[in-house]
């Protein structure tokens, strides 16, 4: 975090016209030179490598909307998934049993379902927060929400009807933009791309607030914070929304990309992926989860060629991995050379 | 009419009273000192006053209004402050960014979502002013956990007094400090002016001496004697307190209660 | 009414088995601040050992020591390699043992397969016990019996024994008993096998009622945690009292409403988290 603040910190002093933020160069190019690259790459590589920087968009924006509570609140979520799974059921759900079509009328309705179990869940969440070795090590907290994820889970596969039980929806449709424009799914890239790209601004934006830096105040010491006036528990709850819905909006896009949605998307495994990207990525840096997203998909899907039957291990000895040897997380490693890079040339 | 009044408050913790049927006032623009050997309920009245622990009975009003229930926030917005024994700043932050978090603690902006705070002119020119104050600003960009414990001693009195205060509640301010860094300090509580009422809690004499306009005496989580620093330091009662525990008087750096 | 009482049994043997999941892993995180999150997965590891041996053997018993015996192995190399550097880093260890947790039933999958496997009821425990007119299994008579004598070992071990006090005082302040001299470590060291032990002996007890296969350690985790977090950590008796509270709600809940079953744990879970968040019985640390 401390990299993050010290490139956008801003002298006061300076006119407002000599003022380039460092941001600029080190967050804004970047992801302008990745969002160039990504438009115009599906016309040279075959569709299912596509496919699978599909995969990696809609993880990382699931490991970064994890990040904006893990990393600069400092909420350890182990139970992420339920928000990226009520996204990607309520849209099929709105689709298959409750038939609104209209991709636009089924987003904002997925998310406005995230926020309000987020709401729900947030506040038995928040109230073990403290409890258990104090903040900086929220077991309770910590338990909990891994119980939430599989609370939703069971709950999916006991409501049957609305939920297709223990096999989930299958059949969703591709996204129907409205004007008679069905999106194919070769296609559903370059939503996805626009859709997560909004996303990260958004996010961006917020954790460069002056909410964002209330955040990370109380990630660093939120009796400090209580003292000077901030109401924690109300950032925190807030914070928690915030993270659930962008984290729905991977389901939602994920529900399009896998056209299924089972049960155990809501649980356990899904939120083993999001957490896993925020330590890979480092939960130091905004694009982390991203870049660990990359890699992860990447390994993902070497090992499903090559060592198919053994990816769940490797998956486990990812997490092992990560914490023993890279605990900085890859992420931080890559955007260093990125700044030190852009630094040299400048 | 007092600016904080403490009305026979007490707690309890198990079947220990911690602190037991305390009371007294603090008129405004007043330097009051609150010593005692260690394990006197310094510390407990103190978070009792901040509003970490509740009592469990009695009152605290502030400028009229009761906030025994009220939280540390609320407090805060009412225009209490406090400063911490063990600094308690934004570590991994840099020097700039704990002053704006500080700052905008009392601010209306504090829950904006949209704008970037960094780009907060008017926060920015608080800031340059809340540094300049205490000779950090030249150290803005510094990571706080790289900065000097004398330096960080006296972010941590801005960040008191961020949210402009009437009331600040200094808990241990020159705990760990050399002697001329002490005396630094003292001046600068003594440079507060009128406008902003002090409580403190300490060990160190010279600071409390230096500052204090009227002393009480904690002993047991009783007040023992109250009055002026002479009176306190000729009274026998004091001394008898302070016989067995010389330590506690003297050793600044002297443990948490 | 009968069916009732037999309900209650299962119930009561079904909380009995809980008790010896979440003992070990309240041990492991209420007194040492260390969360296992494998202790599941490590549970199912031990109940494939006791089969196997049992298959190999022919004998309960020797399963039952190979697996304590194989789990306390597996605790010291889990803890002296991976949690022991992880001190105080409560989401690092968290995330490493799921990691943990996942190659352990990728691995148990490897070895013995996808197919659950249920383990005949050792000879000699057997048949049923008549009590009027009404007949209790053995088997689960044995398992309640054994749970008390280790609910009892425990508790004493708590209260008693010096282990016991260095616990509680290492629970207030781990620096102090260190600073009087106690090898914290040491004690740490050997909790944290005690509690990976008595998850084999737990996983070979259960494994006639349970069975085994490789997707069970994810159930028995979130078990183990939700009686932790209902019972209240740092006490074996808060441990014992959310057994008895899921066990007997879970089993009463199947047989009675058997349509919010699959979630009424969770149910109990949420309330509790509500009402008390530190558990029934519990420390209140703030």
């Amino acid at each position: 975090m401390a990299d993050i603040t010290k490139g956008v910190a801003v002298d006061a002093t300076a006119p407002a016209s000599r003022r380039v933020p460092r941001s600029l160069v080190e967050v804004v190019a970047p992801v302008a030179v990745i969002a160039v690259i990504i438009l115009v790459l599906p016309l040279f590589i075959p569709s299912f490598v596509s496919s699978l920087v599909t995969k990696m968009m809609i993880y990382g924006l699931f490991g970064m909307s994890l990040n904006i509570i893990w990393g600069y609140a400092g909420i350890p979520s182990f139970g992420h998934a339920a928000f990226f799974g009520v996204g990607g059921y309520a849209t099929g759900i709105l689709i298959l049993k409750v038939g609104i079509s209209s991709f636009w009328i089924n987003f904002l309705l997925a998310v406005a379902v995230a926020a309000v179990i987020a709401a729900i869940l947030g506040v038995p969440a928040f109230r073990v927060f403290g409890v258990g070795a104090g903040n900086t090590n929220p077991i309770y907290f910590l338990l909990a929400t891994i119980a939430f994820g599989e609370l939703l889970s069971r709950m999916a596969i006991a409501l049957r009807p609305l939920t297709g039980g223990s096999t989930g929806l299958a059949g969703i449709p591709e996204p129907d933009l409205g004007l008679g424009f069905r999106i194919t799914s070769g296609r559903l890239y370059y939503l996805t791309f626009i859709v997560v790209a909004v996303c990260l601004y958004l996010m961006y934006r917020v954790v460069n607030s002056h909410f964002g830096y209330a955040l990370r105040g109380i990630h660093d010491n939120e009796k400090r914070m209580q003292a000077l006036g901030y109401n924690t528990w109300l950032y925190k709850y807030t914070s928690w929304i915030i993270a659930g819905v962008f984290g729905a909006v991977a389901g939602i896009m994920f529900a399009y990309f896998g056209s299924v949605m089972a049960p155990n998307s809501l649980a356990m495994s899904t939120s083993d992926i999001s957490f896993l990207l925020v330590i890979m990525g480092s939960s130091t840096t905004f694009l982390g989860p991203l870049v660990a997203s990359v890699v992860y998909v990447g390994i993902e899907y070497l090992a499903s060629v090559y060592l198919p039957d053994r990816w769940p291990i490797i998956f486990g000895a990812l997490f092992v991995f990560t914490i023993m040897v890279t605990p900085q997380g890859l992420g931080v490693e890559i955007l260093k050379g990125w700044r030190r890079l852009v630094r040299g040339a400048s | 009419m007092a600016l904080l009044e403490v009305e026979n408050i007490s707690v309890h913790f198990g079947g220990l009273a911690a602190v037991s049927n305390v009371s007294f006032n603090i008129e405004p623009g007043e330097r009051l000192a609150l010593i005692g050997p260690n394990g006197a309920g310094k510390t407990t009245l103190f978070n009792l006053l901040t509003g970490q622990l509740k009592p469990s009975s009695g009152k605290v009003l502030f400028k009229g209004q009761d906030i025994t229930h009220a939280s540390v926030f609320a407090r805060t917005h009412m225009g209490m402050a406090r400063s911490f024994q063990i600094v308690s700043l934004f570590s991994y932050q840099s020097v700039l960014v704990n002053a704006l978090i500080g700052l905008q603690g009392i601010h209306k902006s504090r829950y904006g979502l949209v704008k970037y705070m960094l780009r907060d002119q008017e926060l920015q020119a608080a800031a340059r002013e809340l540094l300049e104050s205490v000779e950090l600003w030249d150290l803005r960009d510094e990571i706080v956990s790289s900065l000097a414990y004398g330096q960080q001693r006296k972010l941590e009195i801005a960040l008191s007094l961020a949210s402009k205060p009437e009331l600040l509640l200094l808990d241990e301010p020159s705990c760990g400090l050399t002697t001329s860094e002490s005396a630094d300090i003292t001046t600068r509580i003594k440079e507060l002016g009128s406008r902003i009422t002090v409580l403190m809690i300490a060990h160190d004499m010279d600071l409390v001496f230096g500052v204090a306009e009227r002393v009480i005496v904690l002993h047991y989580g009783r007040i023992a004697c109250e009055g002026t620093c002479e009176e306190i330091r000729t009274d026998q009662l004091v001394k008898d307190i302070y016989m067995g525990s010389r330590k506690g008087l003297t050793a600044g750096s002297g443990g948490k209660l | 009414m009968s069916q009732f009482l037999v309900t209650g049994l299962n119930g009561l043997s079904y909380a009995f088995i809980l008790f010896l999941l979440a003992a070990g892993f309240s041990l492991t995180f209420g007194v040492m601040g260390v969360l296992n999150l494998a202790h599941g997965a490590l549970f199912m590891f031990g109940a494939y050992v006791g089969l196997q041996a049992v298959d190999s053997f022919g004998s309960f018993w020797v399963g039952i020591v190979l697996a304590f015996v194989a789990l306390a192995v597996i605790g010291l190399g889990l803890y002296y390699f991976f949690l022991r550097h992880l001190y105080n880093k409560v989401p690092e260890q968290a995330v490493l043992t799921i990691g943990i947790a996942i190659i352990v039933a990728n691995v148990v999958l490897w070895i013995w397969g996808p197919r659950a496997k249920i383990m005949q009821t050792p000879p000699g425990l057997t048949g049923v016990i008549h009590v009027g007119t009404l007949a209790f299994p053995i088997y689960r008579v044995f398992i309640i019996v054994v749970g008390l004598v280790i609910l009892g070992i425990l508790w004493w071990m708590q209260d008693r024994t010096r282990t016991g006090a260095i616990i509680r005082a290492g629970m207030d302040n781990k620096e102090m008993t260190v600073a009087l001299g106690v090898n914290y470590g040491l004690v740490s060291t050997l909790i944290f096998l005690l509690g990976m032990a008595l998850a084999g002996l737990a996983g070979v007890m259960g494994a006639p009622i349970l069975g085994a296969y490789p997707s069970m350690g994810d159930n028995l985790l979130l078990l183990a945690l939700i009686v932790v977090v209902v019972g209240g950590t740092g006490y074996i008796q808060g441990t014992m009292l959310g057994a008895l509270v899921i066990g007997l709600f879970d089993t009463f809940g199947k047989a009675y409403v058997p349509q919010v079953a699959l979630f009424f744990s969770y149910i109990v879970f949420l309330i509790v988290l509500l009402v008390r968040p530190s558990g029934l019985i519990g420390r209140r640390v703030f």
